[in-house]
């Protein structure tokens, strides 16, 4: 197994990196995005975003609430039509080949539904079949997802009743069926318990270690800064740091990096003065 | 407290009215305020033919009333939650308290004041009797009033606390679309029982004042006739009968602030193993209609309108073969009003599923399997009742005549129906309410006039399908050609089974092309 995430480290440095010139497909990075733009109405979600997210890496977006994770994330593997730019996943474009991409990749939404009245099995055999793989695979692959998500014991429980926890492992299992070489996540932490998320931890950094790319959205520092080793920092639909996480961050916290990148000012401090007198 | 309450409903109100909404509302208001107008001036005709005629119509126009508060939450919503009790769980009020505000909230709004004017109607006719039944009337109408609006509130209530599950909602769901189907039996015995009341008969009468909707009409008929001990009586047991509502009433609201609405026990998928699932074969279109008949048997929604769907199809032939007239007409079809329902009914399946189209999206090839899949599953269900009543009813109606017409047409239908769901759940889909934590009632619609538009295509639609079989069927008949008319089955067989293709391509096609914007369109605004 060749680890190419040296060069794609280096194709990060200097902030924003080359784009143009097209990467023959051994090298194309896991997901490239370039001039991502998307209004609706008169609000402009997101301006221009730039990404690259080199193979082998486990890469972390943050961002306050709307600043347009989700919108880019879903521009990226094809659930959101965008109004320009483009979206290469290992180089292939997202928007032009839509079949051939979605191949090499597993979805994570939030806030989505599932196909609610299935159980968690029927939902992965569902899954797999639809994605064209074999039975005897799809049983086996189910079996073993259930197993490692600790989800057998809600074996005749309709997703529909799963707790949140329980949905985005579920999810997360859907995304994993298909053996994909990149995993595009969308706040797969919010509203999951510590042990679980620890599972999903362990699972997603598997997943790196044996040569696959992750990209998940979060607002939650710590988790990015201990779990990824890039980071992008997206505000008011614009990116305005990419890059190694220790990059990024230049010597503080990620978190006092973040407040500061995004011209945020903790407030507080000031009136109130009738509160517990 | 109470002033609070209502000022924030009517901005609740204001604030979730606009366009289409504002226009539907203010249609709705429109013929609530002339319901309320003619139950007024019925009771006021018959007070006019004599005091015992007027207290029997006023007794069963309360009646009406009363029957409207109890179903018509059922029916159109949940009934009045625009004030939700949980919003003011945290504040210090005591539970009757927070029930009189909340009563008095519930006042201000259309329904209320149209049964105010309907029962004003009691008021007005008492004039005519003297000054004493006039003012028994202003108070047993304020009594009734409270009964009635507290009995709603109960009753609905209380459904919503056994209701407010998951399993619970979906019993919910059936519950409204069977009370939806209720005004056929209903308009039947309206129509036996409407003769009966203008002959005033006694014993029907005397039932109606016992009723509790009758003691307001008995009390001022009693002022009227000098029993005073009715009089007495009738007001003691109203307000008897409103304090025990409104203790009913708060217990209830302890009860649903106090009680999580969720599941305690997990529900239970059934058999781990599906026995149909076996026998579909292990390819993506086959993993789709395994998908969708599970769908179909436990999404409470999907269950209910194919359910009412079948049920309309079967029971307005059956109606109307008991009605007599053209029953050995409408019975034989009554397969082809069961497609042709189910399939106007059916047409949102994108829709119903709410976002989790997203799955069908980024699965590379899954979009001819889903509008594929989606198309044989309808057809596995609703084909097979369709084709047994097309092959008994015209048999036990004793028409064979109808035979060739049954089934040449029944496959054009079939096929047609099946293709034409899903272009217009690909072209047109709407979003649908949550289901989760959402009323148990709300069902959402097409939104303004679309939503006929919608229908009057689909029977145009169904009817261009079936036109090369009917006109087959026709010139056979002029003809007196049995050969002509039996041809129409394999025409029918062949139309059906291109439109089902043709149609399907398309849809899939426009999956395939504006996923994302379906995707956005079947998004919950909220």
């Amino acid at each position: 197994m060749i680890r190419t995430g040296r060069e794609g480290n280096e194709l990060d440095t200097g902030g924003l990196p080359a784009y143009g010139q097209q990467q023959s497909a051994e090298q194309a990075p896991a997901l490239q995005i370039t001039g991502l733009r998307k209004a609706f109405n008169t609000t402009v979600a997101v301006d221009d975003v730039q990404l690259v997210v080199p193979r082998g890496s486990f890469f972390g977006l943050v961002g306050p609430n709307g600043a347009g994770k989700t919108t880019s994330l879903s521009m990226a593997v094809g659930l959101l039509r965008p109004d320009a730019g483009t979206v290469r996943i290992f180089g292939v474009d997202v928007w032009e080949s839509p079949e051939r991409a979605k191949a090499l990749v597993g979805v994570l939404p939030d806030g989505m539904a599932l196909p609610e009245r299935l159980t968690g099995r029927e939902l992965l055999t569902y899954t797999g079949l639809l994605r064209g793989l074999d039975q005897a695979t799809v049983a086996a692959r189910a079996a073993e997802l259930l197993g490692v998500l600790e989800l057998v014991d809600a074996e005749r429980t309709l997703v529909i009743d799963y707790s949140a926890g329980m949905r985005k492992k579920i999810g997360l299992a859907t995304a994993l069926l298909h053996a994909p070489k990149l995993l595009v996540l969308d706040e797969p932490f919010e509203a999951v318990d510590p042990v679980s998320a620890s599972t999903i931890r362990t699972i997603l950094q598997r997943f790196v270690a044996s040569g696959g790319a992750v990209v998940l959205s979060s607002h939650v520092m710590e988790l990015v800064e201990k779990l990824c080793d890039h980071v992008a920092v997206i505000t008011r639909g614009r990116v305005v740091a990419s890059g190694p996480v220790e990059q990024v961050r230049g010597g503080q916290s990620l978190e006092q990096a973040f407040v500061h990148l995004v011209g945020g000012r903790t407030g507080g401090g000031e009136g109130l003065s009738w509160l517990a007198s | 407290m109470v002033g609070v309450l209502i000022r924030m409903k009517l901005r609740v109100l204001s604030h979730s009215l606009g366009g289409a909404r504002a226009a539907s509302f203010a249609f709705g208001a429109l013929v609530g305020l002339a319901a309320g107008g003619v139950s007024l001036f019925l009771v006021m005709l018959g007070y006019q033919n004599g005091v015992s005629i007027g207290t029997t119509v006023a007794s069963v126009m309360m009646l009406l009333w009363t029957i409207g508060w109890l179903i018509g939450p059922i029916i159109m919503g949940g009934g009045d939650e625009t004030l939700r009790p949980e919003n003011f769980a945290l504040l210090p009020l005591s539970p009757t308290k927070l029930a009189f505000g909340l009563l008095g909230a519930s006042l201000a709004g259309v329904p209320p004041v149209a049964t105010v004017i309907a029962f004003l109607g009691l008021v007005v006719g008492a004039l005519w009797l003297g000054a004493l039944p006039a003012i028994v009337a202003v108070v047993t109408a304020v009594l009734a009033l409270a009964l009635t609006v507290l009995l709603s509130r109960v009753v609905v209530g209380a459904l919503g606390a056994v209701l407010g599950s998951r399993r619970g909602k979906d019993l919910g769901v059936l519950l409204a679309a069977l009370a939806g189907l209720s005004y056929l039996p209903l308009r039947y015995a309206g129509e036996a029982l409407a003769p009966v009341i203008l002959q005033n008969n006694p014993v029907l009468g005397g039932t109606l004042r016992w009723l509790p909707t009758g003691w307001a009409p008995a009390a001022v008929e009693g002022a009227a006739t000098g029993n005073w001990l009715a009089v007495i009586g009738a007001v003691l047991a109203l307000a008897a009968a409103d304090g025990l509502l409104l203790l009913a009433y708060s217990r209830l609201l302890v009860l649903r602030l106090t009680t999580p609405q969720t599941n305690v026990g997990p529900a239970k998928a059934g058999r781990v193993k599906a026995s149909g699932r076996s026998l579909l074969p292990a390819t993506p279109v086959g993993a789709v209609i395994g998908k969708e008949l599970r769908l179909w048997w436990r999404d409470a929604r999907r269950r209910a309108m194919l359910l009412t769907s079948v049920l309309i199809g079967l029971f307005i032939p059956v109606f109307s073969s008991a009605g007599g007239r053209g029953a050995l007409v409408m019975l034989p079809f009554a397969g082809l009003w069961v497609v042709g329902f189910s399939m106007l009914q059916v047409s949102n399946l994108y829709g119903f599923d709410g976002t989790s189209v997203w799955h069908t999206i980024v699965t590379p090839g899954a979009a001819r399997a889903d509008v594929r899949g989606r198309q044989w599953a309808w057809g596995l269900i609703v084909g097979p009742i369709a084709i047994v009543a097309g092959l008994v009813l015209p048999g036990v109606a004793g028409s064979w005549w109808a035979y060739p017409w049954v089934l040449g047409v029944l496959p054009a239908m079939l096929g047609g129906g099946a293709g034409f769901m899903l272009l217009l759940s690909v072209y047109w889909a709407f979003p649908m309410p949550v289901q989760r934590g959402s009323n148990p009632f709300n069902q959402g619609n097409r939104p303004g006039c679309s939503r006929g538009l919608v229908r009057l295509l689909s029977m145009l639609f169904l009817l261009v399908i079936a036109l090369p079989s009917l006109i087959l069927l026709i010139v056979g008949q002029i003809a007196h050609n049995p050969v002509l008319s039996w041809i129409a089955v394999p025409v029918g067989l062949a139309t059906g089974g291109f439109a089902a293709w043709w149609l399907g391509r398309l849809a899939e096609r426009r999956l395939l092309a504006r996923g994302p914007e379906l995707l956005a369109q079947v998004k919950a605004a909220g």
